[in-house]
């Protein structure tokens, strides 16, 4: 086998996957190409194997056909399984179940400590994703008694501390509030300017539009892939896919069925009121 | 969560001398103070007891989380003391109808029962003041050497730590699934003792779901950040001991072992 | 028309270690009608669980009085009685969900209640319908046993059948996909219809029940900042990125139309949207 030279980019070739016990595939056929320093989206209705490929991505799921190369490396070789985490880093939904520390800095450390590295770069590394996450003021709180976006930032920089090139959010914003959301999507966009590519799992299209490039599955598959304009600005496609489309698409839709073209990449409120006044 | 009731196994951030102390030391001290509770006999017992008041107030451990602590074991004192008191043969002193209290089971009824508080209170002390991993790091580096006879330490003490850190989470559970079924009915408050046991049953099952799928989710959070079951792990704040703190330690247990020989009756 | 939930200036607070209380609500006011769904909004932290659990009995008030109907209920009997008339379905189905099988889970809450042999059976099945619950099918198999969606469908079922008169949901739209808000709100409408039930859906996602609320209470801190129809809290000022809160895009898009003077007969419904753009865009476009 070709060794890669070391690229900071996940290929997905044909992978499926299921689950123990399960009738069907949770995801089949799958190919994808991701690249750092770019925001994707992922986005299905439940069920349609989001989580599965997202869990694909760092080797926490094996698929059972295909192959997943993160990085340079398979997923499926027995070797990269510590070796895949530094470079693809994940963020869970619940912000309870993924905290180890007692401290906050504990639990940044948490990752760099597991890959054996000096006291001294631990301090660094944890010193530079507190900054980074915006919550060096938290660092000697205990996690458990901050707010539930509060915990999420502290999950994020303990993924930071790993210095990955990708960060996998396995819908992490699922259960926190619109200003919680919006610091995270926030840091995810700073985290793609620096260079780091971020899946983002996630029910929120509003959080999609923020996105390069937007990734759609269901009952398992690829269905859609491209900008947000392109998989997102026409609802009745959307609605298919079972999710709730924009309200300003649908409304574009209806003001095109009335003889009004909306230009079609409008997906902001303040886009179709620009428009309104043009 | 505000409110909730410090009991054993919790870890409290205050600002006691005793949190900064390296966890092997704690941990040795709370063995061989164990092991020195089931050896001393009555009067000495009381002197330790003292002792080790002395020595948490010194500490500034909040006293009150420990009797917190002890309130949620007072069941299990309480029927030590009674098997005791009733059952321990000797001189009787007192009776009524088949029970009788002879004087040995006086005497033994409280020793015992004081024993049980006693370790109570000194593995409260010790989870109170010392974190989970930390406690799993301080376990993992004493029982090093066993490692060589591929027992897997890291794994173990990992496992130790996370139940440990489990608590809070089982007692949040617990109360959601009561309060859920006070919504629909359930009477948790009636003064019929059976009712109340009757529906404190149906929480054990879906609490242990719930539990083991948190459990799950901790273990897949901790692979993404490669947990390779702690062999190579270093530190972010290394475990050291100085040496002030291993003298007092060594004072302490050197204190303890002596009241073993205080000639009292 | 009859009022059938009133909290009049209730506080609730808790004991903390040590003298303290903390407070977790404090003056709130409102009032609720048989086929009203108001919807509490509120970031974390804002005290609109709490106030949940206030509205369901849960929790006495520390001060302040709950009026169900005309009576005011306080004392332990009291709210005992309350409780069997008003249904909270809890954020995670799993918190709630216990028995061996899903009809015994759904049969807990009518039977607590008194209800036996056919009344009950009866019971069961309805609520099972209500929510679209295959009872046939799913009846015998353990709660834990079934998919998210099916487990949110079995603790509603549970709680549909203490034939409730008011209905307070936490956080019940979290995780849903859109399929699932869309038929959990359908199962919500449907026995508010029925049983003209009054229902409250505590929540911090103005977007999940933005169609669906008839009135909106927004919480800050404990307090009670608004309580308004849909049409008032687009007409007013409220900044809800200070409370932590966002208009979903249908709230955006009537809200700035409202301000370009344009008029809206119903702001949640796409086509007067459009027409009233359209019709704006063509007086514009005349000039």
């Amino acid at each position: 086998m070709l060794a890669d030279v070391e690229t900071k980019d996940i290929k997905v070739e044909g992978i499926s996957y299921t689950y123990e016990g399960a009738d069907s595939p949770a995801i089949a056929d799958i190919d994808l190409g991701l690249e750092h320093g770019k925001l994707y989206a992922l986005l299905g209705r439940n069920g349609s194997g989001k989580s599965t490929l997202a869990r694909c991505l760092n080797g926490l799921l094996l698929p059972g056909a295909g192959r997943v190369v993160s990085c340079g490396m398979d997923t499926s070789e027995p070797g990269s399984v510590l070796e895949v985490p530094r470079h693809v880093a994940m963020v869970f939904q619940n912000p309870d179940t993924q905290i180890v520390g007692a401290t906050v800095e504990e639990e940044v450390a948490f990752g760099p400590e597991n890959l054996g590295l000096p006291t001294g770069q631990i301090r660094e590394r944890v010193d530079r994703a507190l900054e980074l996450a915006g919550i060096t003021s938290l660092a000697t709180r205990q996690p458990l008694r901050l707010s539930q976006g509060q915990k999420q930032l502290v999950a994020i920089a303990g993924a930071i501390a790993m210095e990955p090139d990708f960060l996998v959010s396995d819908e992490s914003t699922s259960m926190l509030d619109y200003s919680a959301r919006v610091r995270v999507l926030d840091l995810f966009e700073q985290l793609r300017d620096a260079g780091m590519g971020i899946i983002h799992v996630t029910h929120f299209l509003e959080e999609a539009t923020l996105a390069d490039e937007v990734v759609v599955l269901e009952s398992g598959r690829l269905v859609a892939q491209g900008t947000p304009q392109e998989t997102l600005g026409d609802p009745q496609r959307v609605r298919s896919l079972g999710l709730d489309p924009l309200a300003v698409t649908v409304v574009a839709y209806e003001l095109a069925r009335l003889g009004h073209a909306v230009p079609e990449d409008v997906l902001t409120v303040k886009e179709l009121v620009s428009w309104l006044y043009a | 969560m505000v409110g909730r009731d410090i009991t054993i196994g919790q870890y409290l951030a205050a600002p006691t001398l005793l949190h900064r102390v390296d966890p092997r030391l704690k941990l040795g001290m709370v063995v061989i103070a164990t092991v020195l509770v089931f050896l001393y006999p009555g009067w000495p017992l009381l002197v330790f007891a003292l002792t080790l008041v002395a020595l948490l107030a010194i500490c500034r451990l909040p006293l009150i989380h420990v009797l917190k602590a002890l309130r949620s074991v007072w069941v299990i004192v309480f029927v030590t003391f009674l098997l005791q008191l009733f059952l321990t043969p000797g001189v009787v002193i007192w009776h009524w109808g088949f029970l009788s209290i002879t004087d040995s089971g006086l005497s033994n009824g409280i020793i015992f029962s004081a024993r049980v508080v006693l370790l109570v209170v000194l593995l409260s002390a010790l989870t109170m003041t010392t974190p989970p991993l930390r406690l799993a790091d301080g376990l993992e580096s004493v029982l090093r050497p066993l490692s060589r006879l591929r027992v897997p330490i890291a794994r173990i003490t990992t496992i130790v730590s996370i139940t440990l850190m489990f608590i809070p989470n089982i007692l949040d559970q617990s109360s959601k699934l009561v309060r859920a079924q006070m919504a629909r009915g359930a009477d948790f408050e009636s003064a019929n003792v059976l009712r109340r046991v009757k529906d404190v049953i149906p929480v054990l099952v879906p609490l242990f779901v719930k539990v083991f799928h948190d459990a799950d989710d901790l273990a897949v959070a901790m692979d993404a950040r490669a947990y390779g079951g702690g062999k190579g792990r270093t530190r972010l704040y290394p475990l050291k001991i100085h040496p002030t703190e291993a003298l007092l330690s060594l004072a302490f247990v050197a204190v303890a072992i002596g009241i073993l020989f205080i000639p009292l009756t | 028309m009859a009022l059938r939930l009133r909290l009049e200036g209730v506080t609730y607070s808790y004991p903390l270690p040590g003298k303290d209380e903390a407070v977790a609500v404090t003056a709130v006011s409102l009032a609720v009608e048989p086929g009203d769904v108001l919807c509490l909004a509120g970031s974390n932290g804002s005290g609109k669980s709490t106030l949940a659990q206030v509205c369901t009995g849960l929790l006495a008030p520390s001060s302040g009085a709950l009026y169900y109907g005309d009576e005011r209920i306080e004392g332990r009997s009291a709210l005992r009685e309350f409780r069997r008339k008003v249904g909270l379905l809890f954020q995670n189905p799993e918190d709630q969900l216990f028995a061996d099988t899903v009809e015994k889970d759904i049969a807990f809450g009518p039977h607590n209640h008194g209800l036996r042999g056919d009344a009950l059976k009866a019971r069961i099945q309805e609520s099972a319908a209500m929510v679209g619950l295959p009872l046939d099918e799913l009846g015998s198999r353990s709660p834990f046993s079934l998919s998210e969606g099916q487990k949110r469908r079995a603790a509603l079922a549970g709680v549909l059948a203490l034939d409730p008169e008011v209905l307070v949901l936490d956080e019940p739209f979290i995780g849903l996909d859109f399929e699932g808000r869309q038929s959990l709100a359908s199962a919500l409408t449907s026995y508010r219809a029925e049983r003209g039930a009054s229902i409250i859906i505590v929540t911090h996602e103005l977007s999940h029940v933005w169609s669906l609320a008839t009135t909106f209470g927004l919480l800050s801190e404990g307090r009670l900042v608004r309580f308004e129809t849909r049409e008032e809290l687009l007409a007013g000022e409220t900044d809800l990125a200070a409370l932590g809160m966002q208009l979903p895009q249908w709230g955006s898009l009537a809200r700035e139309l409202l301000r370009a003077g344009v008029s809206l007969e119903d702001p949640a419904d796409p086509r007067a949207l459009a027409g009233a753009m359209a019709k704006r865009r063509e007086a514009t476009d005349g000039r």
